[in-house]
Parts: structure tokens; sequence; C-alpha cells
């Protein structure tokens, strides 16, 4: 029987990971590792993640990598990006990473078009930390601290994130929501917002639409009919901004 | 007391349906969930009940199903509980702490319990979700076999009055039976107890919840039965759960 | 409108939880917070019986966020509260320096986890310097140091009281252990115990038509002149000093003819109790010290006790110094050599300090 094939820049020694049955982030990352194999960019690349779930990937690549606190991976990808240009930077992050405590971050980054790539896996909560509310808890959600479901009077209507970022960037970014319900899709965006950087056009930003159904309580099917049905409904899959043609 | 547990569980196993139809008890098998509040003794009831079917059973598999808590659960006796014969699914504290940020995660072969063969305990952790936690175990909520038991410890105040306490059991979705656990550590009285199991008892009635027995630290468990309580309606248990932090 | 907690109970509860009843009890208006381990389960409750109580919540954007929401809930004259721990504790330096400044009685349960940066979850006591002394000001603030439910649940409520009634910065200082461990207490509702509710007043938003019945408010943290800041501060200080008699809190355990004295706050100080009675019942003449204000540090005691026949003083903790570096500075000129225990980010038991204090005395 042929084992399923893992990218070449899967660090072998930390598989099996961690992450639980059913999670999306091992399908983003697989993602991430074919295009940065195919794009035979694996030494100069710099891999950096979050505080949360995305923290189980410090360890995750064949590439340099670091770990670095809740919300401030985009600052210290910038700094690298800053003193070593030719490093491919890589930020990773979860929605309360990206669009919470690292929203200033995020925004400011987007603003000064650094010239970085950032990949941000969202999954509707705050995982790792038990089911708390994040930025993009749909409206009506329970989560651990929404305990009587979402209010958006109380707490804001959900962040579009990648809405949001195409608006104030510059010329020259990259800016996407993909899912990994549409594996090829999610692989093939976040494969140009590494090219993007490559280039050095300007930044570079994926939103992933992601699964838990450890936070979500959800059985298979169940999560899957939450990610296409509701999530997908709320948050629409594309390019937003991008400097490549269509036909690219 | 393994045999009169079963006998107490096949005549709850003979409950009718709807649709009219009553389901009997064909298999041996135990499958049971201890769910609850944050706190309640879930984890010290499932440990005690997994290792009472192992004196009987061979194969007795014990899960950690716990996604909120980080540390207060049976992770820290996991190998304890392994060298007791236990087959004991959940990951240890150094895979689960920190690198990782808690320990929500599970363990993969928590999803596929219900095709091992043996008796399965499920220790469920708390959480705004209650019972759906269970979706997360491939086929147990579908499952005939599946006991859900809510542990109650009235000696918490959210579950402490018989109104608070029904509207906390219909939050749960899910749930078959309610276990007394009422206690207060090393401040318990068997008084204590017995005003717990009335409060139990009077939500079990509101909630038409079977009560299945007053769980009680051992030391104690002759004064309960000084008391008058039924020796079918006490399980007393070995406080594990304190060894499993530090 | 009911109130959360009537006559006195006693309950079994986890120590975050019991941070979140004693605020109720206490009639905090309103929660801020951020999900951080090992404090979640504090917002977790509140979030649950808050909506019952009619208190707000609202869980930030972050830490330097959920600090100055605090800050300006309590301008406006209502009083919040908020927990970190962690990196989470290094982020509110900022809104807790603003608070110093301004004389604003916030109220912060710190978790305390392993450090420095995001260490481990779990447990330590290496927050003591930045809960006492963190920011870029001088330490006015008020921080008591809790070993067990009981006392969470005394002192969160009498750290509203304490931070309304002096107006600094006070601070529940507790660890990840105390935050998940079980244990019976008693909840009370504080008129039940004589304990009177502070009541909050606002600072902005009075009432009086400004320019007639009243002038408007003008609040700030900074200023033209250094002769300014230094009248500011000394003025700030004298208050503090004035205020320390009242404030300062201490145990100690057959202190009197002690011997070797162990030093030691906290949870550790529980292991502490419990290793002195072991010692003395082995013909050893330990005693064991327990500040629960760290600031103020009940100086005054510890200098009395260390002149009067302590040979040695052990300093137990579960950080690298951070107690020492306190108390040194409070107790300087004494001749009492310092011994140490350090265990930074893990637990002490009474075996630990045990042969830790023979090995000292032999």
């Amino acid at each position: 029987m042929t084992q399923p094939a893992m990218p070449k820049t899967w660090y072998v020694p930390s598989k099996p990971h961690k992450f639980c049955p059913g999670c999306g982030h091992p399908l983003i990352l697989k993602a991430l590792g074919e295009a940065v194999d195919e794009l035979g960019i694996q030494n100069q690349t710099v891999y950096g993640c979050d505080i949360g779930c995305s923290l189980l990937s410090w360890n995750f690549f064949a590439i340099d990598s670091t770990q670095t606190h809740h919300g401030r991976t985009t600052p210290v990808m910038v700094g690298m990006k800053r003193a070593r240009p030719e490093l491919i930077c890589v930020g990773y992050m979860g929605d309360g990473g990206g669009y919470s405590i690292g929203s200033q971050h995020l925004v400011n980054s987007a603003i000064r078009n650094e010239k970085i790539t950032l990949i941000l896996a969202n999954n509707t909560n705050y995982a790792m930390t038990g089911g708390q509310l994040a930025p993009t808890t749909l409206p009506g959600q329970k989560t651990e601290t929404t305990p009587f479901g979402r209010d958006p009077q109380l707490t804001g209507n959900p962040t579009m994130g990648p809405e949001m970022i195409s608006t104030i960037t510059g010329d020259g970014a990259y800016v996407a929501r993909g899912t990994v319900a549409k594996y090829r899709q999610l692989k093939g965006f976040i494969k140009k917002a590494l090219q993007n950087q490559m280039e050095g056009n300007g930044f570079s930003f994926v939103e992933a639409l992601s699964t838990c159904p450890t936070n979500w309580r959800t059985n298979a099917k169940q999560t899957w009919d939450w990610l296409e049905d509701k999530m997908g409904s709320f948050y629409p899959v594309g390019e937003l901004k991008s400097p490549f043609r269509k036909e690219d | 007391m393994y045999g009169v547990s079963r006998c107490r569980i096949a005549k709850l196993l003979g409950i009718v349906c709807p649709g009219g139809v009553i389901i009997l008890h064909t298999g041996t098998r135990i499958v049971e969930a201890y769910i609850g509040e944050y706190a309640s003794g879930k984890s010290e009831l499932a440990i005690n009940r997994a290792l009472e079917l192992r004196q009987t059973s061979d194969e007795v598999t014990l899960v950690d199903l716990d996604f909120v808590e980080p540390f207060y659960t049976l992770r820290g006796l996991r190998d304890f509980l392994r060298q007791q014969g236990l087959t004991v699914i959940a990951w240890g504290r150094e895979d689960s702490f920190g690198l990782g940020e808690t320990g929500s995660l599970v363990n993969p072969p928590a999803r596929w319990v219900m095709w091992r063969s043996g008796h399965i305990i499920i220790d469920v952790g708390y959480g705004v979700h209650g019972a759906a936690s269970l979706n997360l175990v491939e086929g147990a909520l579908e499952s005939p076999e599946l006991k859900v038991w809510a542990v109650i410890n009235t000696g918490r105040p959210m579950t402490s009055s018989v109104k608070d306490l029904v509207d906390y059991v219909k939050g749960l979705q899910r749930v078959d039976g309610l276990i007394n656990n009422s206690h207060l550590g090393d401040l318990t009285t068997v008084d204590f107890v017995i005003k717990g199991l009335q409060v139990v008892e009077k939500a079990g009635e509101i909630l038409n919840l079977p009560v299945i027995y007053t769980a009680i630290e051992k030391t104690l468990a002759p004064k309960l039965l000084a008391a008058g309580l039924n020796p079918s309606q006490i399980k007393a248990i070995t406080r594990y759960m304190p060894g499993a932090m530090w | 409108m009911e109130k959360p907690v009537t006559g006195t109970r006693k309950v079994f509860m986890t120590g975050n939880e019991t941070v979140a009843w004693a605020a109720l009890a206490a009639e905090a208006d309103i929660m801020f917070g951020y999900p951080i381990t090992p404090q979640n389960e504090i917002m977790h409750y509140w979030t649950r019986l808050g909506a019952k109580y009619e208190r707000g919540f609202l869980q930030t954007e972050d830490e330097i966020s959920a600090g100055f929401t605090v800050c300006g809930a309590i301008i406006a004259g209502k009083k919040a509260f908020t927990a970190t721990a962690g990196p989470g504790n290094t982020l509110m330096q900022e809104p807790f320096s603003m608070a110093e400044a301004m004389r604003l009685p916030t109220v912060a349960i710190i978790q305390q986890r392993g450090g420095p940066s995001s260490g481990t979850v779990i447990y330590s006591q290496q927050e003591v310097t930045l809960t006492t002394y963190g920011g870029n000001g001088e330490g006015h603030r008020i921080v008591y140091s809790t070993a067990s439910h009981q006392e969470i649940y005394d002192y969160t409520i009498k750290a509203f009281n304490t931070a309304w009634k002096y107006r600094f910065p006070t601070f529940v200082l507790g660890d990840g252990y105390q935050a998940k461990m079980r244990e019976p207490l008693e909840i009370y509702d504080p008129a039940e115990k004589n304990i009177e509710m502070i009541k909050p007043s606002p600072m902005v938003g009075l009432p009086g038509q400004i320019g007639i019945e009243r002038e408007p408010q003008h609040l700030c943290n900074i200023y033209s002149m250094e002769e300014e800041l230094y009248d500011v501060v000394l003025q700030m200080q004298a208050e503090y000093e004035r205020i320390i008699p009242e404030l300062v809190e201490y145990e100690c355990r057959e202190c009197d003819d002690a011997e070797i004295l162990v030093i030691s706050h906290g949870v550790v100080s529980r292991s502490t109790d419990d290793a002195v009675m072991a010692l003395r019942s082995q013909g050893i003449k330990a005693g064991a010290f327990r500040p629960i204000t760290l600031r103020p540090f009940p100086t005054q005691k510890l200098r009395e006790i260390l002149r009067s026949g302590v040979k040695k003083m052990l300093v137990a903790e579960s950080a690298y110094g951070q107690l020492v570096r306190l108390l040194q500075q409070e107790v300087y000129g004494e001749t009492v050599p310092i011994e140490t225990l350090l265990m930074p980010g893990v637990g002490i038991i009474d075996a630990d300090i045990i042969s830790k204090v023979k090995s000292l005395v032999e």
C-alpha cells in the first residue's frame, strides 16, 4: 500500500503531528509545504508561528522556524525581512493571533506593504485555550466566553479580515481567502502568496477557513456542514487583490 | 458491587424508546460517559468505575475527552492507570501541556474507541456544549450501549438548588442518569451527602432521570450505610485525582 | 436584584471560580479580560453568572486593552477588574502604570505561570517583581499573595475595598496551582461579616452643569516640569507610607524562639507550615514567616523577628530570587544570613524545605 505523500519540507521526526483528528491546520500546512517544495525555497524560507494551536507547528517543517508570542508573529517576521530581505518570511497564526491581539501589527504591516507572507487559519474560536470567543466567531455561536451565543450587539460582527486588508494595503499586495474544503484552490493561493514575496511585490495574506471539530464538538459530517455551509456562506472564498494576471 | 450495578443497569436499559419498542440488554458491555460541571468529580468517578470494571474484565478502556481544562485531568495518572491494567487513551502530561498551551487536544485513538472490544469509560470535560463533546467519538451518541451519566456535586453553587440543577442538566442535552457526588472535599459530612442526594433526587424526578448512585469517599462509606442508605445506592470511591497534578 | 451570595455557606470550588464568585459578592460591575491559561475559568464563570446578576463583560482584543478598559470603566465610576497571567501580566504593566499615576482603583487577579515569555502554562512565583514593581513607576501598588481558596475569596473582596478606599492599583497574586486546585471554602455575603463594600464614584460624567454647578474634570498622567512630577511622586509615596500600618498583613508560625526562619509566600507557605511542624517535632527550632501583603511588605514585623534570636533565614520560592530581592531591600542592615531554596516554575513540597533546613543546621 502506498503511503500518502508528505511534502518534502515536512519534518519527519515531528510526525505523526499532534493536531486533533479533523483539524484543518495539517491541511493548510500541507498546502504550504507543497508550495515551498514546488517553488524550491526550502533553504531561504523562515517560518514563524504564534501561540494557540498554530504553536503545534513550531517544529513541523524542515525549515528554519521560530515560535513568537501571541499576536506578535507578524512584527517578528517584519523584523526578519527588514534585516535580511533575501529570506522568504512566512508567518502562521490563528484568528486570535491575527485579528485580535495581533490586529495592530497586521493592519500596520499591510499599510506599509511589508514584503512578507502571512497565513491565517480561521476556525471561529480560540481553540487551544479551550474554545473562547474569537473575532471570527459567527453570530449566535456558543463559546466558553459567549455561553449564550455570540451577540453582535455586544461583541460586534465577525471580522472580515481579507476584506479589511485588501482595502488598506498597497499596490503589489496579494490578498485571498481560501478554505480547506477546496484544497487545490487554497494551495494555489498560498503558492501565489509566496511567489508574490519572491518577486518582491508587496504584502501577501491568505486566510484559510479551517475546521475545529474538537471545540465545535461536531462529528465528521457536522464539521464539514459548519465549514462549507455556515462559514462558507459568511466568508466568501476567492482572491481579493492580486498583482498577477488572471491566467497566472 | 459489580453484580448489583449490572442489575441496575440492566433494568435501566429496559427503557421504552420513542416508538414504544423496549430495548433489551443483550450484550455484556458497559459504555459510560461521565459529564458534568467543572470540578464536579467526573474524572474521579470515571477512574473508579474503570478500575471497578477491571476487577471482573480484562478489557477496560478509559478515554480522556477533556478539551477545556488543561491540567486537572486524568492525564497525570495515565501511567499509573496503565499499570493497573487499564487501556488509557490520553496524551501524557509532557505531550499536552505548555507546548500546545493547554492540552485542548484530542488523542486520535479517542475518536474510534467504540470499535474496541470490552468496556469503555469516557471522561468528558466540562464546557458550554455539554454532551455534544461525544460527537468527537465516532458512533458514540448513536450507540444503544451508551449511557451518559451527569455527575452532580451540590457543594458547587451552580448546581446546589433543585432549580439550578434542573436548568443545568437540561443544558447538557443528552443525559441518561444522575450521580450524586455531593461533597466538600476534606470537610465532607454524611449529612451533606444525604442533603445533596435529596436535591439530586428531586431534580431527577423533574427531569425524569434516575439517580444511579451516591458516590462517597471510602472512609465515609460506612457512615452513609449507618445513616440508612441502601447499600446498592452507594459507591465507595478512592480519591486518585489529587495525585494527578503534582 | 437578588444577591449572588446570601448568608454564608460551604462550597467546593476551584480557585478561578472562587475569584468570580468573590467579585460578584464584592459588587464588581464589569470584567474585562483576554484568554490566557491558567485564568480562563474566571472569565468562563463570570460570563455565565454575570448575565444572571446584570454584570458586564467584554473579551477585549488583548491584555493591553483589558487593562485600559478597566481604567476607563473606573474613571467612569464603576467597579471593574481583570485577571491575567504571564505574558498577559507583562502587557498589562502599561495600563497598571497609568492606574498608579492617576490613582485608579484597579483590581487584578494574577495567576502566575512559568516565565519568562510563554514559559509554561502551569505554575510559578515568577511574577512577584512584575506585580509588585512592574511598569515605569515606583511600585505604588498593593499586592496580596493568597495561599488558599478561602483567602482567594476573602482577599478578592478585600481587594475591591482596599483599592477604592486607598486608590492604589490592587492585586491578588495567585498561581496556576491555586487556580486549578479544588478545595472547600465558605462563601459569604460581605454584609454577614460586617464588611461594608465601598461604593464606587466617578471621576468624569459628574452631575451638574459645567461652569455653573461644577468645574470640568481635567485628568492627566503627564507633567510639563520635572518639579511637578517630583511633587506628585513624593505625595504618592507619603500617602502610601501613611497607610502601611493599616494594610500590612503577615502570618508567623513558631517564630518566637525560631533559630532558622523559613520565609515564603503564597501556596509555598502551605508546605512551609507543614515543614516547620515536622522540623519542630524533630527538635529543630524552625519558624515560618509568611508575608501576605508583598506590597507593602511587612518589614517592621520581619525585622523584629530577625532581631530576636534567628540565626539563619531560608527563603523558599518557585522563582529565582524575586522574593529574596524583595525582602533584601526591606531588611537591609539586619545581619542574619540569607539562605535560599529557589525552584523557578516548580512546586515546593514540605520534604524539599525539610531537607534544605536540615542541611543548613548541620
